[in-house]
């Protein structure tokens, strides 16, 4: 299914949740879509995807949620399953959904889902949790070092999700020695940050 | 393109390090019940404890409550008489099919689509069904699964599945079609097969529980513990046979979070629409093709064929035979059919064992082929070997013990 021709190709209208397992990847899904994925409090609830529609700014958007994986090199069939889907839409925006008290271990998936050259943004979800556990996570620090956009969110209030809409037309390809650069603090790479909301294109 | 896996770490513990800030770790009292019920000292206690309660509140609410305080009376006493009294010309055969006996006085022995069908269905089933997916959702969302997976790890391990299987198979006491799904979670394909193969076979589903619950209180019990042995037994030696690996995993798990009712209630609300969607239809469908296999004598003569299987090697009476082939359709038809021949407590123990494992049903027959057709071809030759094994022994078992 490479190099699907026209349908959803270039104008980015499918997007695909993309995370590791428990994540809150199907919460997010039934907030967007207001389709009902089943949702629970363990690790590989999803094991197949779920596709949705979310329309908004008159422009249709087709919502996946995919299997919560830990890396693009699969384990299981669940695993399998999320590899496949990013395969088939190549051209689609990819949303990587974080854990905020977790970030480490989501950003392994999250640097793949780079170097393979996908559109994307981030969802740093469960924020309510890393409030109390006192995780403060710098949003801004990290849409800047990654140069594509950061949402704060928590998906099971559905605080950040509007935000996380709104951005998605922003959403775009990073690579990483620009990553590299602005981590090691070349400001030459980083301009225009200063008074920006979050359009990513820094 | 191309990190190595190395060099992505690096660059991760670089970003952590420029933009997250933790505080001081402070133990929570949801760490501490995290600690508590992964701990095998007091974690095997809490689990028999949540086990127990999860199966008293089930059998108060469904069978004491709904079932035989509301339903039962609903059906018999006022249903029942109203269709056997409007539905006119007892002797034809629309009548044997959609309203039964005409002199039964309750709706397990009328056996009309209509009478039984729907009790079955809507009066038996369907609170069993609403009370189990309301505790299993809150087993689900509280984060307790991931633990008694935890927990249940050293057993599975011998039985060649993990601790995560305990999902599927948790599942499965719900319905196994989504636990069917549900086996993608484990890793290697050994694995796979032998957990779906040991759901078709030895797990009973919700509705298959509520109705036992309602048809065999005293022996429910007996039933369970053959099943539970069964799994043990034939995992056990399906790990041996069966080629393949076991590996270790590590599992993730979640924080206790009270569960959100809104989702709860979304949840219980879309399982119980499959239910009546998918489940009562077939519960209805299978009353009328058993009256329609009955009225054609096709019952009679297939048990009349099988008797000697059933009388002397399973030990139970050849009317068994019906119940049987409802199985395929739904086995809480098929218990409800069991519960009004009459045979020993050892018999109906056995028949009910035989009716569970014989076959999966038709709905669970549908997903496993689409998990792939070998798996499917392997796992009902298994399942053969297993009927027969299996139930010879409980036969055995009972001449032993004297009361076949």
């Amino acid at each position: 299914m490479e190099g699907n021709p026209g349908g959803d190709a270039g104008n980015g209208s499918t997007v695909l949740l993309i995370g590791n397992p428990n994540v809150g990847k199907s919460m997010l899904f039934n907030r967007l879509t207001g389709v009902n994925a089943v949702v629970s409090n363990y690790p590989g609830t999803t094991v197949d995807f779920t596709r949705g529609t979310l329309i908004m700014h008159k422009k249709t958007y087709e919502i996946i949620d995919v299997p919560g994986t830990y890396s693009l090199e699969a384990k299981d069939l669940a695993e399998e399953v999320a590899i496949k889907m990013l395969n088939e839409h190549r051209d689609g925006v990819v949303v990587v959904v974080l854990d905020a008290t977790l970030i480490e271990r989501g950003m392994y998936l999250l640097f793949e889902v780079i170097e393979r050259g996908f559109s994307l943004v981030v969802a740093l979800n469960m924020m309510d949790v890393a409030h109390d556990k006192q995780i403060a996570v710098d949003a801004r620090r990290l849409q800047q070092i990654l140069g594509v956009p950061v949402v704060p969110m928590t998906a099971i209030s559905g605080e950040g999700v509007k935000d996380l809409i709104d951005i998605l037309r922003k959403a775009c390809v990073t690579d990483v020695m620009g990553i590299k650069s602005r981590l090691s603090g070349d400001a030459a790479e980083t301009p225009a940050i200063s008074g920006c909301t979050g359009c990513g294109r820094c | 393109m191309g990190l190595s896996e190395d060099e992505r770490w690096a660059l991760i513990d670089e970003i952590s390090r420029q933009t997250v800030k933790s505080g001081g770790y402070k133990q929570t009292l949801g760490d501490v019940l995290g600690e508590l019920t992964v701990k095998p000292l007091t974690g095997i206690p809490v689990a028999i404890g949540v086990l127990y309660a999860f199966w008293s509140i089930f059998g108060s609410f469904a069978g004491a409550l709904m079932t035989d305080g509301f339903m039962v009376k609903f059906f018999d006493r006022y249903l029942l008489p109203w269709i056997q009294g409007m539905w006119p010309d007892p002797g034809t055969w629309l009548y044997f099919i959609f309203v039964g006996d005409p002199v039964a006085d309750n709706c397990f022995e009328a056996f009309g689509v209509l009478t039984s069908g729907l009790f079955v269905a809507i009066g038996v089933v369907l609170p069993a069904v609403l009370i189990f997916y309301l505790m299993m959702t809150v087993l689900e969302d509280s984060g307790y699964l991931p633990r008694l997976a935890v927990l249940m790890d050293t057993f599975l391990h011998k039985i060649g599945l993990h601790g995560y299987a305990i999902v599927p198979t948790i599942l499965g006491l719900g319905c196994n079609v989504p636990a069917v799904t549900a086996t993608r979670i484990l890793e290697t394909r050994k694995q796979r097969f032998i957990m779906m193969t040991l759901l078709a076979i030895f797990v009973p589903c919700g509705a298959q529980i509520g109705i036992m619950l309602k048809a065999i209180p005293d022996t429910i019990g007996w039933v369970f513990l053959y099943l539970l042995i069964g799994y043990g037994i034939f995992g056990f030696v399906l790990n041996k046979v069966i080629p393949g690996s076991n590996p270790e995993i590590l599992i993730d798990v979640p924080p206790y979070h009270l569960p959100a009712w809104e989702n709860v209630a979304k949840k219980m609300w879309n399982r119980t629409k499959g239910f009546l969607k998918e489940a009562v239809p077939f519960v209805l469908f299978g009353v009328l093709i058993v009256n329609l296999l009955y009225l054609g004598g096709v019952i009679q003569w297939l048990s009349d064929a099988l008797a000697p299987l059933f009388v002397y090697w399973f030990g139970v009476p050849k009317e068994t035979t019906g119940p049987l082939i409802a199985a395929f359709l739904r086995k809480d038809l098929a218990v409800a059919q069991l519960a009004v021949i009459p045979m020993t407590a050892y018999q109906m123990i056995s028949s009910v064992v035989l009716v569970s494992i014989y076959f999966p049903c038709v709905a669970t027959f549908v997903v496993m082929l689409k998990e792939g057709w070998k798996e499917l071809v392997a796992a009902v030759g298994v399942l053969i070997c297993v009927v027969f094994l299996y139930g010879g022994l409980i036969h055995l078992i009972g001449i032993l013990l004297g009361v076949a």
